[in-house]
């Protein structure tokens, strides 16, 4: 489904630059819950970029069912952020003047055929009273269950998550990464960024990062 | 979602700047259209004025002797169906308010006292329609056939409620109603009367006849006279054209100066107002930094994003045209009545300001805005993802 295949990715600024990451190989099949780790500044954000779209490598590629995703061109790479992959981050990045309903409709484009599913998982995120609450009514726990229907309504195949818990208390984390687990289970591919021991619980892969070298692949 | 429903609401959520950006728009648009109005407004005052003091070019024909013709002694005549035929002229454009008159020395009018003095009688046509040239505003005098205006001099003769008598050519006793007795220091009309071309064309038995046409010169770069001369002359080559300078020169600069104001005043606003508008922009879009990251993120395109800030600046520029315009035109009613004592109750908005505002202006944003928007196509998400909130 996605493969890496010796991705380096070096920041430059003025004369210096910093390596990122180094001929990263990796193969993450469709259903897989990848854990990714390592220390700050391992690569792990710079990886979910890359896989994003967000970012290009200096060298090496990623396939993305078979087709090169930096060979496409910019709105077949628009497309593929749109319809292939959901966005998960630490800071939420809700639009503070949309209401919960109006942030989760931010990432679809047909609202009439998706009712029916936004009901569905504001429901199963309990977020169905709070629909008209704008996010700075909102709680932590509430903000990132908002944002992780947004990462996953338009039905991804592969939901990226930055550090999705770094933010919650256990018990807003244990419910996030329920509901993680459930996308999951339905057929979704994770790629997740955590220190939070509990996610290696869940997960059948583990990506383990150190200055930018792939330390582990199991 | 909907972008435009994306623009209206944050536009509502950052209040202040919006309020700002909006505000900065009301008075980009708002002073132009003030200073529109006003120089509008002046122009008819400056007409209004110049009506007074008479209309500054004259046309008679070749060969007349200037000293006869100032003096008002028998200078040559020539049909007054040249007034039409130049005002239907499609090249005729240097000159306006084409006016067919047809003066002459009257040596032996006898008041109601019995006296005998000599007076002028003139004669007006109705001011030439020319319907290939934007219509304005009448000058001069519109003397009603039948009635005659009587110079203050002259009427201090004739008792109030008294008709004007005078003995035509053809030995018959003519009689007019006053329509207006006219106030003193208007020249040689002191001494006169005015009146509807026909009927002093019948009292001095010259049907279809004028000895001179008087207009106003255009405000021309060559010069008015060499202008004006060169049209009438290409019409009618057997006439010439004169002007009194004084009151042509008095009425040209009054509108040059506004011009020139105008000039000066409104590209500085326009122009200034973008600069703030672009720099708004540009502080909108960097604390918008997140979402627009984000936006990119979720798939959305350059040209999408290019799109959202170019809209809302198109609709800032709308919403700021349309207020921009009455509240210019209010600004402009209220100082202008202050100002412009004879158009006074005449200041109204301009509808085709409005037009053009509300075509202009949200462009004209659109381009204050241009590279705030290609600075936000442009924001790498990557980076901005990856810093702290």
């Amino acid at each position: 489904m996605l493969e890496l295949q010796n991705i380096t990715k070096i920041y430059r600024k003025g004369s210096k630059s910093f390596t990122a990451l180094k001929s990263i190989n990796l193969k993450i099949d469709k259903g897989d819950f990848c854990t990714v780790l390592g220390p700050s500044g391992a690569g792990k954000s710079t990886l979910l970029h890359l896989i994003g779209g967000l970012i290009r490598p200096d060298s090496g590629s990623i396939t993305y069912n078979n087709r090169d995703i930096y060979q496409m061109s910019g709105q077949e790479l628009d497309n593929y952020r749109r319809k292939h992959l959901g966005f998960m981050f630490q800071q939420f990045y809700l639009m503070p003047y949309l209401t919960v309903l109006d942030n989760i409709k931010l990432a679809i484009s047909n609202e009439n055929n998706k009712s029916g599913i936004i009901d569905y998982f504001l429901q199963k995120c309990n977020l169905t009273e709070l629909i008209h609450k704008y996010p700075s009514e909102l709680s932590v726990g509430e903000k990132q269950r908002t944002a992780f229907i947004r990462a996953i309504i338009s039905n991804p195949a592969i939901l990226l998550a930055d550090e999705p818990t770094g933010n919650l208390d256990p018990a807003n984390s244990k419910i996030l990464l329920s509901l993680i687990l459930d996308f999951n289970k339905n057929g979704g591919t994770v790629l997740l960024v955590s220190h939070d021991p509990d996610t290696l619980k869940f997960s059948n892969k583990r990506i383990t990062l150190n200055t930018g070298n792939l330390v582990a692949a199991v | 979602m909907n972008p435009f429903k994306l623009i209206i609401k944050e536009l509502l959520y950052r209040k202040v700047s919006s309020a700002v950006i909006f505000i900065t728009a009301i008075i980009a648009c708002g002073v132009p259209v003030a200073i529109y109005t006003l120089s509008k407004a002046s122009e008819n005052e400056t007409r209004k004025i110049m009506r007074e003091q008479g209309l500054n070019l004259y046309i008679f024909p070749k060969g007349t002797n200037l000293i006869d013709f100032y003096s008002i002694n028998n200078t040559p005549s020539f049909p007054e169906n040249y007034v039409d035929v130049l005002a239907e002229s499609k090249t005729f454009d240097a000159v306006r308010h084409l006016t067919g008159i047809l003066q002459v020395k009257f040596p032996d009018w006898k008041d109601p006292n019995g006296s005998s003095q000599q007076i002028i009688l003139v004669g007006y046509k109705d001011e030439a329609m020319q319907r290939y040239l934007p219509q304005q505003e009448t000058m001069g005098f519109d003397v009603v056939k039948g009635s005659v205006q009587v110079g203050a001099l002259l009427s201090r003769n004739i008792p109030e409620g008294a008709p004007f008598t005078i003995i035509g050519k053809d030995g018959q006793q003519h009689s007019f109603k006053i329509a207006k007795r006219l106030e003193e220091g208007r020249g040689l009309i002191d001494q006169g009367v005015a009146f509807n071309l026909e009927d002093l064309q019948s009292i001095l038995g010259m049907d279809g006849r004028i000895n001179k046409i008087e207009a106003l010169g255009c405000v021309c770069k060559d010069g008015r006279i060499k202008n004006a001369r060169g049209q009438v002359q290409a019409v009618f080559p057997d006439l010439e054209v004169t002007e009194l300078s004084s009151i042509a020169d008095a009425r040209e600069n009054q509108r040059l100066m506004m011009n020139k104001y105008g000039a000066f005043i409104i590209p500085f606003v326009v122009i200034g107002c973008l600069l703030i508008t672009g720099l708004l922009f540009y502080q909108n879009i960097n604390a918008r930094r997140f979402e627009i990251g984000l936006l990119k993120a979720m798939g959305n395109s350059t040209g999408s994003i290019l799109f959202m800030i170019l809209a809302k600046a198109f609709i800032i520029g709308l919403a700021g045209s349309i207020l921009g315009f009455f509240a210019g035109s209010m600004v402009a009613e209220y100082f202008g009545k202050e100002i412009f004592l004879f158009t006074a109750m005449s200041i109204k908005p301009i509808w085709m300001v409005f037009w053009v505002s509300i075509i202009i202006f949200p462009f004209l944003w659109m381009l204050g805005s241009w590279i705030p928007a290609l600075i936000a196509s442009r924001m790498d998400a990557a980076k901005i993802l990856s810093e702290e909130y």
